[in-house]
């Protein structure tokens, strides 16, 4: 079925193309689908807006900035450029169709769009049945150590989290970055990890706990 | 069942962000999203707060063909089936699209409706992109009844196939294909008709899918919810 919204792509893309920009009202959308230079990751949540409204050009434009990162995490979990590339299609497929559902109110657009692509990529897993680790480091099948948080990006949201998960064990760390980063369920932390199922659910739960008070002060 | 306590209701939704829950967990959660906004926030909560740590995986570049597989699904150019459109959309995601309209929709139908006999369900089925309803869905003992709410007309030589799918379901069952009244009528209530389970219109041959599964495009969706 075409989409709904159609008749606001004409719209904005023609607004594009025109290029009476000084007699024209300002449009964040437009504007920065005119000048590239000032789309960054901020202006996720504009693009995912005039998706909602119908805008391929927008799709593109969000294409162009998140593909990579999007599809560097579908391949952490799935391991094989083939599936990973199969998730990034199905991502943007839903983008595309859910951009409407999407409010800023609720969180960035660069988290939105995590979680459609780990939402995707870890039931792509669990369908098709996980392949052996490779110990091959360009799949990302390097050990996870504790001071792998030191990787994480120094902006100031992920400052908190880092904080927070210092202040954790180990071997709590260790199953919270084991499942989101690779997508391993508590099974298969277990394996990983040589510890019995029980123990690491306990692990994952007072994990998530600690994390969320230390977040929340 | 969820919990009431607020630790083990943001450790469960922590859970599910993580993705460590097995189907049938993941599954209850989804069905209580649309009812329970303390877990909506607990989501959105770990959702945002995890997000950085997607980071420690590498960025990638993926295939160069994989913008063109999209623009090619996008203008319908491959309408043969993709098992993927089946998989579970993120659906905690999206449980709120439309919930304020399917809500208020849904307060009109019961009030509307005498007392529901036990085990009755209801679904209402949205077009994507859309808000208004295009078909009502009601179950119960005596069997499942849909009907298209507004004007809803499948494609020239074409026919509309409605579908169930059960929670945590690999593969969709056929209901049958619509009559082009727009009313479908069965007279049991197949085991795939319960509480969160989803229904699903696709465009389909005259007869039906020739092949057991959807082959063409999914055109409505939507959840089954017990009244």
């Amino acid at each position: 079925m075409e989409p709904i919204a159609c008749t606001g792509a004409l719209r904005v893309d023609k607004q594009v193309d025109s290029g009476h920009r000084a007699t024209r009202r300002w449009n964040p959308v437009r504007d920065i689908m005119d000048d590239t230079q000032t789309a960054t990751l901020s202006s996720t949540g504009i693009l995912i807006a005039a998706i909602g409204r119908g805008s391929r050009a927008a799709l593109k434009r969000l294409y162009e900035l998140e593909s990579s990162r999007l599809y560097g995490i579908a391949l952490r979990i799935a391991r094989r450029p083939d599936i990973a590339a199969d998730v990034l299609q199905e991502t943007f497929i839903q983008v595309w169709q859910n951009a409407r559902s999407f409010s800023p109110e609720r969180g960035s657009g660069a988290a939105w769009l995590t979680g459609i692509v780990r939402f995707r990529a870890i039931d792509a897993v669990r369908k098709l049945g996980r392949e052996i680790l490779s110990d091959d480091p360009r799949l990302g099948d390097e050990a996870i150590e504790p001071d792998v948080i030191e990787r994480i990006d120094a902006k100031a949201e992920a400052e908190a989290l880092r904080r927070c998960l210092e202040q954790l064990d180990d071997s709590q760390r260790r199953c919270v970055v084991l499942a989101f980063v690779d997508g391993f369920s508590h099974a298969e932390i277990a394996e990983r990890l040589a510890e019995p199922l029980g123990t690491v659910k306990s692990r994952v739960r007072r994990g998530l706990l600690s994390l969320r008070s230390c977040l929340q002060s | 069942m969820i919990p009431t306590n607020s630790d083990d209701l943001h450790a469960l939704a922590g859970e599910y962000i993580l993705g460590v829950l097995d189907p049938r967990d993941a599954g209850e959660i989804e069905a209580a999203l649309a009812t329970n906004a303390e877990l909506r926030r607990a989501m959105g909560f770990w959702e945002e707060k995890l997000h950085p740590l997607s980071a420690l995986a590498p960025p990638a570049e993926p295939p160069r063909e994989t913008w063109d597989r999209i623009v090619a699904r996008l203008d319908g150019a491959a309408r043969r089936p993709t098992p993927s459109l089946w998989s579970r959309p993120a659906p905690w995601r999206w449980a709120t699209v439309g919930l304020a309209v399917a809500a208020a929709g849904l307060l009109v139908y019961i009030a509307a409706t005498p007392p529901a006999p036990p085990r009755s369900f209801v679904a209402i089925l949205h077009a994507a992109q859309q808000e208004q309803p295009s078909w009502l869905a009601t179950a119960g003992p005596d069997g499942l009844l849909v009907r298209a709410v507004g004007a809803a007309a499948p494609p020239g030589g074409k026919a509309f196939e409605l579908w169930a799918i059960a929670p945590g379901a690999a593969a969709p069952q056929s209901l049958g294909v619509i009559p082009g009244d727009g009313v479908f009528r069965l007279g049991h209530l197949p085991a795939a008709i319960r509480d969160g389970a989803t229904l699903a219109i696709s465009i389909e041959p005259p007869d039906g899918s020739p092949t057991k599964q959807p082959t063409g495009p999914v055109v409505f969706v939507g959840a089954l919810r017990t009244m």
